[in-house]
């Protein structure tokens, strides 16, 4: 509870603020309206335990209301904001009323018992969701075209109806992705015998139970008086019958969203009841844009288990790491250890590796970045087709990152420099193979136009209009790879493909923090020498 | 002798068929020294490319010294463009080179391809380009970056590369358009004097209406894809010119 009361503190907080600002206030309100409009129907706000930890679902607001619909009061509240802040000057009591409306409605859900559940999937739903999203891809295609608006909506309507038949197919999309189908489940309350006689089982089983729990050194359980003591799974039988414990207080990160959300509405509403003059013509896209920032910061901020309390947690590594770590350990020549000397060498191997890998990857983009060049290819429909298979090619082997090609190479080839060579090599053509076709077919028409109208040959006119011209871009790029090239071969390192950063990896894993150092120290040196020098060079070329 | 037949060049853009040239027919006699004048837009840049073979017109034909040089095979093309001598508004120079590599390039075309990519001109191939840049008086800068000569320099290089192809035709796209007025005459009294020294014909795409009536021996006049005049410089009388340009029509 102190959380929640916490996040919505924290969105006042912030609505406070930013009044001081006196920037416009009602884009807020709208904002974080449209925010919680999208918090209410997608995102999860309590959990609902099922048998197995795998039966655990996370019910979405507009999913309970069924169970408790007091929570239809959320979406009202908020359009009723919304339609008060359409009206400039009465934004502030829309905030005001929208925000304490969703923090007493979900206040209320989270003050509510645990208590049965049964899921009923919607079927469909999710299909019809990609059906739409294929047809209105296709569908954007007719905005460039005028012309052809008719056959391309057509073609998105039958593309979307084919996705959605493909998707619902018994063999269609859900033999692939099996969870998606039925993914948004609505939740209906039962009735109380069935939640009394849940109780009554329970509590039958329970010394069976417990005499396992004794025997497992276990402690043992009490007796429950209803569903919302229960600790734990509900019967296998019930679970599988779709029956779930929703647990209103085991709040998820909708939840926080929701409540963050609310109290940037109060705030913003209250700020504007002092001033109601803070609104400007856009607010409207500026809340579009807010809502759709908030929609994708919220989820991603739970899914990548964003938790600064596990720095508290991990500070002591930290200082223990930094103890053993300073001062580097350069040489220790008592136990006949000489780090420093070691860095240097493998250090010069990592240069060097990025030194080849860019050699060979800007002898071969030359050739392949003419015929990846739309200028250079217009002639006949077999240099057209030339064109675009070299586009795919350069296009797709760009896609894999240098650490993937190399954890190939290192299984191909074995430990060492060599796979890090070749998979800088690799990935560097396709790199640089872009951006000289770039600067090709930026290359100015009229030497091209001029040569031609000598009557010299068409790789003449490449040779003398074009290459003169791109040749400095050429270098400047290429050194730019260079660059890149040898900070990507540090990380090489890590898999194997030898240089410093297999050095730093080797004596990370060994608590030879103090050897670790004289690396982090030598590679902090050389990444800055060697981005000096090559903008210095570069600057020189141009 | 070359003769234009019924010449139509349409071009597709984004907002549908454009017809640049319609219904164009004339000849023009060796040596000759012909201006092209008409507004912007009236076609006679696409003329003066539809005439060395850079844009192959829609229909109708272009006969030189009795060949029709649009139906012709890529490489008997670029043969025939080695002839044609073509000076463009923008210099059209490879700036990051000297004076004599580009006049050099005068040359491409009578060199076998290879020896083309590998730049391995002949003796005789240097000695005319040397020899045009003398007559262009930029001897002295023959080593010169193009990018570190004048504007008017420049356009000087560019008349010695097509000198150098020792061409029969030169084609010039309003040559002295960015060019102040004394270099202006400079460039006309330049392809005044390779035509009456060389013979070479001369076709000339110009706005300075003075510099046309004072230099070309004939006159030829496009409006909106049109020929509407063609004659004697003496010949055109101010109404014939104020129609050229919608002169009236502005005023109005």
């Amino acid at each position: 509870m102190t959380e929640l009361l916490l996040y919505t503190a924290g969105g006042v907080f912030l609505a406070l603020l930013m009044g001081v600002a006196r920037g416009s206030m009602r884009r807020w309100v709208v904002g974080a309206g449209l925010a919680l409009l999208v918090v209410f129907v997608a995102f999860p706000f309590s959990r609902a335990r099922g048998f197995l930890s795998r039966d655990t679902i996370d019910p979405t607001l507009l999913g309970l209301t069924p169970v408790y619909p007091l929570l239809l009061l959320i979406p009202l509240g908020v359009l009723a904001a919304l339609m008060l802040a359409r009206r400039g000057a009465a934004a502030g009591w829309g905030g005001v009323l929208g925000g304490a409306v969703v923090l007493l409605a979900a206040g209320s859900w989270y003050a509510q018992p645990a208590q049965l559940v049964r899921m009923q999937p919607i079927n469909g739903l999710m299909e019809l969701l990609v059906a739409l999203g294929v047809a209105s891809s296709v569908a954007l295609l007719a905005f460039s075209r005028p012309k052809q608006r008719l056959p391309i909506l057509l073609a998105a309507a039958l593309a979307g109806v084919l996705a959605f038949y493909w998707f619902h197919a018994p063999q269609g999309g859900g033999a692939y992705l099996p969870k998606s189908l039925g993914y948004y489940k609505l939740f209906t309350p039962t009735a109380p015998e069935s939640q009394t006689a849940m109780v009554e089982a329970y509590n039958q089983a329970l010394p069976e139970l417990n005499a396992i729990r004794r025997e497992l050194g276990q402690e043992e359980l009490e007796p429950i008086q209803s569903l919302a003591d229960l600790q734990g799974a509900i019967p296998q039988q019930a679970s599988s019958e779709g029956y779930r414990l929703v647990q209103p207080a085991t709040t998820q990160y909708g939840a926080f969203g929701l409540f963050f959300l609310a109290g940037i509405m109060l705030g913003a509403g209250l700020v504007l009841l002092r001033n109601p003059a803070l609104h400007e013509p856009d607010d409207w896209r500026a809340g579009i844009l807010i809502a759709l920032v908030a929609g994708c910061l919220i989820p991603a901020f739970d899914a990548t288990e964003f938790d600064l309390n596990k720095l508290v947690v991990g500070w002591p590594f930290l200082q223990q790491f930094a103890d053993r770590a300073w001062p580097p350990l350069l040489a220790d020549a008592s136990t006949e250890r000489y780090p420093l000397q070691e860095v240097l060498s493998q250090i010069a191997v990592t240069v060097q590796m990025a030194l080849v890998g860019t050699f060979l990857a800007a002898v071969f983009a030359m050739p392949i970045s003419f015929l990846a060049a739309r200028n250079v290819t217009s002639g006949t429909p077999l240099m057209r087709s030339v064109f675009y298979a070299t586009r795919l090619f350069l296009n797709v082997l760009r896609g894999v990152p240098t650490l993937i090609i190399a954890l190939i190479l290192v299984a191909a080839v074995g430990l060492g420099p060599f796979a890090g060579v070749m998979a800088i090599a690799i990935h560097s053509l396709t790199e640089l193979g872009k951006l000289y076709s770039e600067a090709i077919e930026n290359a100015d028409k009229g030497p091209v136009e001029a040569l031609e109208s000598t009557g010299a040959a068409g790789v003449n006119v490449v040779r003398w209009a074009i290459l003169p011209q791109v040749l400095p871009l050429f270098v400047s790029y290429t050194i730019y790879n260079f660059e890149i090239n040898f900070r990507s071969s540090l990380v090489l390192g890590l898999v194997g493909a030898g240089g410093i950063g297999y050095f730093i990896n080797e004596k990370m894993a060994s608590g030879q923090y103090d050897q670790m150092m004289v690396g982090v120290i030598a590679i902090v040196v050389v990444v800055n020498i060697i981005d000096f020098a090559s903008s210095w060079l570069r600057s020189r070329l141009v | 002798m070359i003769e234009v037949r019924n010449l139509n060049q349409t071009f597709q853009t984004a907002k549908g068929p454009l017809q640049v040239l319609m219904d164009v027919n004339l000849e023009i006699a060796p040596g000759d020294f012909v201006a092209v004048i008409g507004r912007s837009g009236a076609g006679k840049s696409t003329f003066l490319r539809t005439l060395n073979g850079l844009l192959i017109p829609t229909s109708g034909s272009v006969i030189v010294n009795g060949t029709d040089i649009t139906k012709l095979p890529k490489r008997e093309l670029q043969k025939y463009r080695r002839t044609v001598g073509f000076i463009f508004q923008q210099f059209n120079l490879v700036s990051r080179l000297s004076a004599l590599d580009n006049v050099l390039h005068g040359r491409l075309g009578y060199l076998p391809t290879w020896r083309g990519l590998l730049g391995l001109y002949s003796e005789a191939d240097y000695q005319i380009a040397r020899q045009q840049l003398e007559r262009v008086d930029l001897a002295a800068k023959e080593n010169a970056r193009v990018d570190s000569l004048s504007g008017g320099q420049q356009q000087r290089v560019a008349i010695a590369r097509a000198m150098a192809q020792q061409p029969t035709l030169m084609l010039a796209d309003e040559p002295a358009a960015n060019l102040d007025p004394v270099l202006s005459e400079e460039v006309m009294r330049t392809l005044k004097r390779f035509n009456e020294q060389d013979g070479v014909t001369v076709v000339i795409n110009i706005h300075a209406l003075d510099l046309a009536l004072k230099y070309a021996k004939r006159i030829i006049a496009f409006k909106r894809g049109r020929l509407v005049f063609d004659g004697l410089p003496t010949q055109l009388t101010d109404s014939i010119v104020d129609d050229l340009y919608e002169r009236k029509e502005l005023l109005a």
